[in-house]
């Protein structure tokens, strides 16, 4: 795009305000940065186009030039710009010194590598010490306001990459105490606060020391490569820290900073001569030296906080926001070593006095009732971080800032909160019963808000100030009986004199249920179903009564919803009665709502009604208490829809299906039992939620066992000991298997649910069984009968099973005792095991050496042979 | 201690947005500390559009609160200061100070360097305090002079290059505005000395002080037993200080006459370099007894170029300049009301106005008066539903006058009778508006003889006294009133 024209540009910018995403995704907004740059330098477009085109690039830079080449590319162009203005006043030299430090920073490139970088430090520390600069820098009645726009460019960089001006301390330190004309005061001394502060920061955390940081006057403007060390090492310390506050102590960690006695001294000097011209400052300047010194100092060894003291006098005196403020954040910092006892006492009047002042505005008023209730106390004894009435604010103190009618919203919550605090007090004392006790006090106030929020027609602001002063006494005098007591019958008295505050009230039950909810849901309960049914705020009752409607009084509100039912004539009411119907299902109903849901069914005009009570009668008389409360509650899933009937048939989905859910128990093969006709997994049962009508099934993949049976349990329930389960198997080949299990159970909650259980493994062993034990004596002829019986048909093998330090006798009496037909220990041992369905697998373990014993084996199933082999290398190490 | 972004915003009730964007200003740097200091709890500044709805949402600037919405109906959704947490896309921007005045809504969204999460306590962040600074500095430079629409507009207009001056990169350097716009025309001035912050130049020509001590008496009168009726005098000392010279010194005392009231609760200006412990202490929280210190109240300051508020106080005088009762009674269809008030002796006779406002509120138009005054003139608002008396410049010898009657009212219409939340039935007041110059209720005074003032050349000091009435209630002691805990103490 050309050059464009002052009114063009003026269209372009406001274009631009009005929305920078819109323009900046438009294609005109492609060019917008790259325009930017090239206009500036148009001897066409008048100052005051560029400085409104600057200051465009001062808040959005990173729009005009989104990645970090641009940003370097725009910091170069500006300051092309800059030095190529011709050398007479201009309004353009501060905002191109503004913006181009904005596009650094923002940009991200400001750094070693960065060319502009290089360009601008130098250039602003060489304004900023009032050096001449030579040509292109103007007229010497643009020295000081430039110098002062450097130290703020300085400060921001500073702020923006900590460490920066470390190695410029003792330059800064020199400029602000030079005689005569001098650099302006207040910028340099903010630099200088802020780059002390961040250096000692730095090397408190690199444990390094000042290093003469603070006399070293080199790095003279111009001179010399900038020096990045201490950004370098700071640049990782931009990161969350609230230094000031005792919360934070630990962060802090200058104690690890130990200043050498001279270093210590330097610092001294150099914090109280910034001290010592602050009042030189502006008050919002003053209180960010303070808050600067005071992280700075704070635990500092060596560093005395009592440099402060002769500026807290003067601070205390005055009403501005930010100095008291700073005070605060001293005390803070420094607690008892700054502020005695009587000093405390000082400053909490002071601020007390404050926070109702009537030559204050309100918003400061609020910001200091928060100060009084967060002040920092030298000797605090209430938990951190709540907010409390400080030990030495007596009552008496706090007269003037309790609420009263008159007050606005914001103010009364405020006051009413500290009103509040001192009544829990005042009960915890004694019971007086005076009429000016602050129970006493609070009680009229409230009914005072109850009077203005009846008020017909009022705005709905004054009825919820109303409820939200409920919610706030509710919350701070929970158990505090005389209050809470007269402000419930207060409530009460409210929705009898404006039942369209029902929301309000459904609202204010949902959020004090533990300290209120059960007493108000009473009353109200009772002032509805005392009304007759076809009152004109009808609507408003059957909302009230959806949500305190139980089982106590049903009768009362069954009388009231029966009146109320003839008067329901259109949809919207039809709904919100049977919304107080599926209230009392929940709640447990009787045989007076099944009575009554029959007669909606009849009785109702619109059919969607009517269906819904034949609904609501079929669940009432089918489905058992629990499941049905867990039919009726709130759907799990998300309504996608505000429709009630797709809320509600979610609702049913939920509780008639059966839902796939965590396993609520864990299974483990519990040990062999070897005995009976069939092999029999005996199951160990660990039970993590309660489980009713459980049913476990089994299943082995492939068809390797006959189907298997499914085992039921009534109930099982966590912490009481559950018995084995047993599972008989029917192996058709005898070979190890996988069970896949899965659970089908009741929760406690009436859901049936489903659970696939982890897989359990049958072992080869697990299905071994014994043969019946022969007579003795004719042991030995049994098992030969055996051994002969398996050839030709089967296969005899020999194998080496390795024995661990245990021996053979340990072994065999561990892993195969059962099946033992002779022994001869501990040498020798002839073994028969009947593998299910019918094979068998005999061995002869004879000869036994010091590490393992030859075995000699035979079955009549040649395909158990791997097993076997795999079966008995397996038992020295499973051992 | 830097603020991301600045908003005035007009309120604009019955408009499609409610508002108006009068003015914004972002500060991309400290965006960019945001982001590395919040974390994960970072919350980018929105775009004004969104800003302006979610704000004017979240003060109730919105007109429609026909329905309840949880969102901002709630009850737990409690805001005990001007501080709050905006919904934006789906986040909370926190925190955002912002407060109504005049019609614009002023809003700033200090940085607050650590985390959000959990939300640190509004004391420990410093940008908080500079924050409110920044906006009541802006409220004070647009309505300084308190004149036009086209005023403001232009005043607006030069916000841009103000903040550039006294907030450049969010850091606010100066809250004083005016100040920032003087130094801009300053700047050529060099400056042999060490120059304070606060003073952009030097005045040239003659010297002069002027001083003026202005009382605002409040009160609130129920006629009962059990209620104490209160009055409180609050009292702001303005100072103009012409004196050549970069750091003239200057002292100036207020005196009390040998009966007049202490000052209490003394607020000063942060260009007084030192101050009395005496002054320091005296307050209105601690029961007061005789030795309490009655000045003189020396305050040594180095004034600013502009006129500047020197400093505030209260007093607790021993009786109200007007003692008066108020009684009205419904009586079928008319109110029957009975006024007397009594001018205390100790008081100077000679107002520049005086007048009592008798509003009805919650009625219809006043169809019919009938009264009586032994004193002044009675004029009626039928529309607005409201009587003024009419006291003139002095009160008679007896120092006592009335007024008695009965008002009719016609059928109510919400549109055009004022509507209250206080006076519901019987409750109702009538409010005093007075003035009287060349006194103040204390005594204080400034002597021209005590202003000290170290500087070339011998000033001509002017002086100027004056008492207005403000928030100067009676109440209707037939029916129940609005009290505070202090009228309670009996």
């Amino acid at each position: 795009m050309g050059l464009l024209s002052r009114e063009a540009w003026a269209q372009r910018l406001g274009a631009f305000r009005a929305s920078p995403s819109a323009y900046m995704a438009a294609p005109e907004g492609e060019d917008l940065g790259r325009d930017l740059l090239s206009d500036l330098r148009s001897e066409k477009l008048s100052e005051q186009t560029k400085v409104s085109m600057l200051a465009l690039s001062l808040e959005y830079p990173a729009q005009l030039w989104p990645d970090a080449p641009a940003a370097e590319a725009a910091a170069t162009s500006l300051l092309d710009t800059l030095v190529l203005l011709p050398p007479r006043p201009s309004a353009l030299r501060r905002p191109l010194l503004l913006a181009a430090t904005t596009a650094l920073v923002t940009g991200g490139v400001l750094g070693p590598t960065s060319g502009a970088s290089l360009r601008l430090l130098p250039l602003l520390l060489g304004l900023a010490s009032g050096g001449d600069l030579g040509r292109g820098f103007g007229p010497s009645s643009e020295q000081r306001p430039l110098q002062a726009t450097a130290c703020e460019c300085l400060r921001e960089l500073e702020s923006c990459k900590p460490g920066l001006l470390g190695g410029s301390l003792g330059l800064l330190r020199g400029l602000l105490g030079q005689e005569g004309p001098v650099a302006p005061v207040q910028p340099l001394s903010l630099l200088l606060a802020l780059a002390l502060r961040n250096t000692l920061v730095i090397q408190a955390r690199a444990r390094a020391s000042l290093q003469g940081l603070l006399t070293v006057r080199a790095s003279p403007p111009g001179g010399g490569p900038w020096n990045w060390t201490l950004a370098q090492e700071g640049e990782a310390h931009l990161q969350p820290q609230a230094p000031s506050w005792p919360a934070a102590e630990e962060e802090c960690g200058l104690s690890a900073l130990e200043p050498s006695p001279e270093e210590a001294r330097e610092l001294r000097a150099a914090v109280a001569q910034l001290l010592d011209t602050s009042y030189l400052l502006t008050p919002v300047a003053q209180a960010q030296l303070l808050w600067l010194l005071g992280w700075a100092l704070r635990g500092l060894r060596g560093q005395p906080p009592v440099l402060f003291k002769p500026q807290l006098v003067r601070l205390l005196g005055t009403a501005q926001l930010t100095l008291l403020h700073a005070v605060l954040a001293l005390k803070a910092a420094f607690g008892e070593a700054l502020f005695t006892a009587q000093d405390e006492a000082l400053l909490l009047r002071r601020l007390t006095l404050a926070a109702q002042h009537p030559a204050l505005p309100l918003p400061a008023h609020l910001f200091y009732l928060h100060c009084l209730l967060s002040f920092p106390e030298n000797c605090p004894l209430g938990p951190v971080g709540e907010e409390a009435a400080p030990l030495l604010l007596e009552p008496q103190l706090c007269r003037g800032l309790l609420p009263n009618l008159l007050h606005d919203p914001m103010a009364l919550l405020a006051r009413l909160h500290l009103l509040c605090l001192l009544c829990a007090e005042d009960e915890q004392k004694e019971e007086k019963g005076q009429a000016q006790s602050p129970c006493h006090y609070l009680q009229e106030l409230l009914a005072g808000l109850q009077q203005r929020a009846a008020l017909t027609g009022g705005p709905r602001a004054l009825a919820t100030l109303c409820f939200q002063a409920s919610y706030l006494v509710a919350h701070c005098l929970a158990g505090h009986h005389t209050v809470l007591a007269p402000l419930t019958h207060g409530l009460a008295q409210l929705y009898r004199a404006r039942p369209a505050l029902a929301p309000h009230f459904v609202d204010l039950l949902d959020r004090v249920a533990p300290e209120l909810g059960e007493p108000l849901r009473v009353v109200l309960r009772q002032e509805v179903v005392s009304r007759p049914g076809g009152d004109e705020a009808l609507r408003w009752h059957l909302q009230m009564l959806a949500k305190v409607a139980d089982r106590d009084a049903q009768s009362a509100t069954l009388g009231f919803l029966q009146a109320a039912a003839a008067h329901c004539t259109d949809w919207g009411l039809q709904q919100a009665l049977l919304r107080v119907c599926r209230a009392l299902l929940r709640a447990g109903g009787g045989g007076g709502l099944a009575d009554l849901l029959q007669a909606l069914a009849r009785q109702l005009e619109d059919p969607d009604g009517r269906d819904h009570a034949r609904l609501y009668y079929v669940l009432l008389s089918h489905l058992s208490g629990p499941k049905l409360g867990v039919a009726l509650g709130p759907s799990l899933a998300a309504p996608a829809l505000t429709s009630s009937l797709v809320a509600e048939n979610q609702g049913f989905a939920t509780a008639l299906m059966v839902q796939e859910a965590p396993a609520p128990i864990r299974l483990s093969v519990g040990p062999r039992r070897a005995e009976g006709p069939v092999p029999v997994l005996q199951l160990q049962v660990e039970v993590l939620e309660p489980v009713y009508s459980l049913e476990l099934r089994f299943r082995v993949e492939g068809q390797l066992y006959a189907p298997l049976g499914a085992v039921h349990v009534p109930c099982l329930c966590p912490g009481r000991p559950a018995r084995p389960l047993l599972l008989p198997l029917q192996p058709r080949r005898p070979a190890p298997a996988q069970l896949d299990i899965r659970a089908l159970y009741t929760k406690s909650t009436g859901l049936t649910c489903y659970t696939h259980l982890p897989p359990l493994p049958v072992k080869f062993a697990d299905l071994f069984l014994p043969f019946p034990k022969a007579p003795e004596g004719a042991r030995l002829g049994f098992f030969e009968e055996l051994w002969d019986s398996c050839l030709p048909k089967g296969t005899e093998s020999r194998l080496w099973c390795p024995l661990g330090p245990q021996g053979l006798e340990a072994l065999v009496s561990r892993h195969l005792e059962p099946f033992v037909v002779v022994a001869r220990p501990p040498t020798s041992y002839h073994i028969a095991i009947r593998l299910p369905p019918d094979s068998k697998l005999l061995l002869r373990l004879e000869a036994a050496q010091a590490d393992g014993v030859p075995v000699v084996l035979r079955t009549d199933d040649w395909a158990v042979l791997p097993l076997v082999g795999d079966y008995l290398r397996g038992l020295s190490a499973a051992v | 201690m830097a603020q991301r972004a600045v908003w005035l915003i007009s309120h604009e009730p019955g408009t499609p947005l409610g508002g108006t964007v009068r003015f914004s200003r972002r500060y991309p740097t400290v965006e960019k500390r945001a982001k590395v200091f919040n974390g994960t709890s970072y919350v980018p500044i929105p775009e004004d559009g969104p800003f302006l709805k979610s704000l004017l949402f979240e003060l109730r600037l919105l007109d429609e609160d026909r329905d309840f919405m949880e969102s901002r109906d709630s009850c737990s959704r409690i805001n005990k200061t001007s501080v709050y947490g905006l919904k934006v896309g789906g986040e909370e921007l926190w925190p955002v100070v912002a407060f109504l005045k005049n019609g614009i809504v002023y809003a700033c969204v200090p940085l607050v360097e650590q985390t959000l999460s959990p939300r640190p306590a509004l004391i420990s962040i410093s940008a908080i305090s500079q924050g409110f600074e920044l906006l009541f500095g802006i409220q004070d430079f647009l309505y300084s002079s308190q004149k036009i629409d086209t005023e403001l507009n232009t005043k607006l207009s030069q916000l841009p290059d103000l903040l550039l001056q006294a907030c450049p990169f969010g850091t606010l350097l100066d809250a004083n505005l005016q100040n920032s716009l003087d130094s801009i025309s300053f700047a050529s001035v060099t400056h042999p000395q060490k120059q304070p912050a606060w003073k952009a130049g030097t005045y040239k020509g003659k010297p002069q002080v002027s001083i003026s001590i202005t009382e605002k008496v409040k009160s609130m009168q129920y006629d009962k037993q059990d209620i104490a009726d209160t009055w409180q005098v609050v009292g702001t000392v303005t100072c103009k200080c012409d004196l050549e010279g970069i750091m003239p010194n200057v002292t100036i005392s207020l005196s009390l006459p040998t009966n007049g009231s202490p000052l209490q609760d003394i607020l000063v200006h942060p260009c007084v370099t030192s101050l009395d412990s005496a002054i320091l202490t005296s307050s209105s929280i601690d029961a007061m007894d005789d030795s309490a210190f009655s000045g003189p109240y020396k305050f040594p300051f180095t004034p600013p170029l502009e006129s500047f508020n020197l400093c505030y106080y209260t007093s607790q005088v021993p009786v109200p300049p007007i003692l008066g009762f108020y009684q009205m009674k419904e009586e079928e269809v008319q109110l029957k009301i009975t006024v007397n008030l009594k001018l205390h002796e100790s008081v100077k006779n000679n107002f520049e106005f005086c007048e009592a406002h008798i509003p009805f509120y919650n009625r219809g138009p006043i169809t019919h008066v009938e009264y009586k005054v032994s004193f002044g003139q009675l004029e009626v608002f039928r529309e607005k539903s409201l009587l003024i008396w009419i006291i003139g410049q002095k009160f008679p010898k007896s120092m006592e006058i009335s007024l008695s009657g009965t008002v009719t009212f016609g059928a109510k219409s919400h549109e055009k009778q004022p509507f209250d939340h206080i006076c519901i039935g019987g409750t109702a007041y009538l409010k005093l508006h007075f003035r009287i110059l060349d006194y103040t209720l204390t005594g204080c005074y400034a002597d021209q003889h005590s202003v000290q003032v170290f500087a070339s050349g011998k000033p001509k000091i002017n002086t100027h006294r004056k008492l207005i009435s403000s928030d100067y209630y009676i109440w209707n002691s037939k029916a129940p009133a609005p009290v505070t805990y202090g009228s309670l103490l009996l």
